[in-house]
């Protein structure tokens, strides 16, 4: 039985983290290499690696590549990277200052049809984006957004909003209401309770729910592909328009880029990683 | 506190609202009103022709099977994900040195860009220069073609989803078997009972309203499939075209928005009655709690 459980993890973890490697060995290969089909498994410094061994030349080229368009596209990978960080760090702004003011509004005052209007909030989750688009499309075209990144952040900011309300709302609801009855007595105004209790109390329900806004923003892929064409594109849309390249498809770059479009994530993926219950299941199971 | 200060408290849950009603609640009515006409996205005037776009869709067997694709594929994955997911979480139950890390490395695939890992996917599955190909040859087994063949295309599509989201339902399982008191092990070991036993009478039930809660919640998930259908064929292969791959197809290729809506509605319809079914269970988890609490 003991040994039985690691029969399931190994094989499991291997193949989970094997593309993850690959990724990894192909960005550091050439072209010529990355689709050889002999693949080569170990990176080395040496100049000239006989085709089709075990060992391929490590160069850092489809790094370098990045800098500079690919064919048929009007700019390079770091200007659609910015694009991303743009979109993804302004909606993700917006969605947690508004989670945040409205996860109070519901966790301390009476509201009527409280319980509906949260049900509300967490049902607008589950549209799928694609049957939503094209009146929003309709609605952008009125107003000219359409193919600017405003248009894109206002709408991963509607996308996220639910999650950081109800996010945010387990999280107030946790502060003892003892703290701002404390604050109240004291003289504080109920929006001065507001600001100097409620926010630096539930600082890391913000940073965690900040989190995931942002890794939903930044892998959208249905809203930004069909809003889309020219001006705002970000890093999911820009890789996805690659296929179809008549010279091929550059994979040492596409892994280099992706490397880059993906460490972020990870990153942050660790520092939350204590919350990604929470995260996953809009904060309705606590641990 | 309750503080009876109505325009504070409007002033707080306002915006928010009024943001999601703009963003949901109208798009939703306009996409009504859109499947009743000829709308088309290049512009120009939409004229209401009635219920004609439903006859069309009825008509279609793009249509049906895209619905059977989705529904084959939500329940592949879903459950294939279940099974793998518990499985890992049973492995994972009792600590051992490096299972913090260990599973937050496993946890790393499902925070991934689903549309960005599976161009990537398409490099891996290759049938000429794909590592999983060349590893297949190296043992000299059958090489498949998964990503042109017909009958493996969206069986591609299945393991790069079950690659993302096992962890998904890895994460909930733990949580669920987390929460199993240890007092009620050790009295199933004082009573002498069997590994299965203690299985099937103590993990599994009490593991399942959260393992519940994780399948209705990658059911959505699953239904909406797009992004991966995207990368690895299209939107319009008949093999794997998925109702969001078809609604593309029919407004963002056909240009037909008013047809596209009317297909909109149906999927709404399906995605309505499962987010439903999830609602209310939450609520009634969130009630469980509220008494335990109280």
């Amino acid at each position: 039985m003991k040994y039985l459980r690691w029969l399931v993890i190994i094989p499991y973890f291997c193949l989970a983290t094997l593309p993850l490697c690959w990724l990894f060995l192909t960005s550091l290969k050439t072209q010529e290499a990355a689709i050889s089909p002999t693949a080569s498994l170990i990176p080395t410094t040496a100049e000239n690696t006989a085709p089709g061994g075990l060992s391929f030349s490590a160069t850092l080229d489809a790094y370098r590549k990045l800098a500079t368009p690919h064919t048929g596209k009007a700019h390079a990978f770091f200007h659609y990277l910015f694009n991303s960080v743009i979109i993804g760090l302004l909606s993700t702004l917006a969605s947690v200052v508004l989670g945040t003011g409205c996860a109070y509004g519901f966790s301390r005052f009476r509201i009527a049809g409280a319980r509906d209007w949260l049900f509300f909030i967490l049902s607008t989750r589950f549209l799928p984006p694609l049957a939503v688009v094209v009146p929003v499309l309709m609605m952008y075209r009125a107003f000219d957004l359409p193919n600017t990144h405003l248009g894109l952040i206002l709408l991963y900011t509607a996308f996220n909003l639910s999650l950081a309300v109800w996010l945010m709302k387990g999280f107030i609801d946790e502060i003892p209401r003892a703290y701002e009855e404390a604050a109240l007595v004291d003289g504080y105004s109920p929006l001065q309770a507001f600001y100097k209790i409620i926010l630096p109390h539930s600082a890391t329900g913000m940073a965690v729910t900040a989190v995931f806004c942002l890794i939903s923003a930044w892998n959208e892929y249905g809203f930004a592909l069909a809003l889309n064409n020219a001006e705002a594109v970000t890093v999911p849309v820009y890789f996805a328009g690659l296929q179809g390249n008549i010279q091929g498809i550059p994979w040492p770059q596409i892994a280099a880029g992706v490397l880059i479009f993906v460490v972020p994530i990870v990153s942050f993926t660790v520092l939350v990683r204590n919350h990604l219950l929470r995260g996953v299941t809009f904060g309705t199971i606590k641990q | 506190m309750r503080v009876k200060d109505g325009v504070l408290k409007y002033g707080f849950v306002g915006p928010a609202l009024i943001f999601l009603i703009a963003f949901n609640i109208f798009p939703l009515f306009y996409n009504i009103y859109l499947s009743f006409t000829d709308a088309e996205l290049s512009g120009g005037i939409a004229r209401l022709i009635g219920g004609r776009n439903y006859g069309v869709i009825f008509d279609d067997t793009r249509y049906g099977t895209a619905l059977r694709t989705t529904g084959l594929f939500v329940i592949l994955a879903v459950a294939i994900e279940l099974l793998l997911g518990f499985a890992l979480a049973l492995a994972l139950q009792k600590p051992f040195w490096g299972k913090p890390a260990l599973t937050t490395i496993l946890l790393v695939p499902m925070m991934l860009s689903p549309a960005v890992m599976g161009l990537y996917w398409n490099f891996i599955l290759n049938g000429h220069y794909g590592v999983v190909n060349q590893a297949l040859s190296a043992f000299g087994l059958f090489q498949p073609q998964w990503l042109t063949d017909p009958d493996l295309k969206l069986f591609s599509i299945l393991i790069i989803d079950i690659w993302m989201w096992t962890p998904f339902m890895m994460l909930i399982a733990l949580a669920g078997l987390n929460a199993i008191p240890n007092h009620l092990y050790e009295a199933a070991a004082i009573d002498r009972a069997s590994r299965w036993t203690i299985f099937r009478r103590i993990t599994l039930p009490l593991c399942s309203p959260l393992l519940f809660l994780a399948v209705l919640l990658r059911t959505t998930d699953a239904l909406k499939q797009f992004d991966l259908v995207m990368a690895v064929t299209g939107p319009n292969d008949r093999a794997t075209q998925t109702l969001s791959a078809l609604l593309y197809q029919v407004m963002f290729r056909g240009y037909k928005i008013g047809l596209g809506s009317s297909y909109s509605i149906v999927i709404l319809l399906i995605v309505i009655a499962i987010a439903t079914i999830f609602i209310r269970y939450i609520a009634s988890i969130q009630a469980k709690q509220g008494r335990e609490t109280a």
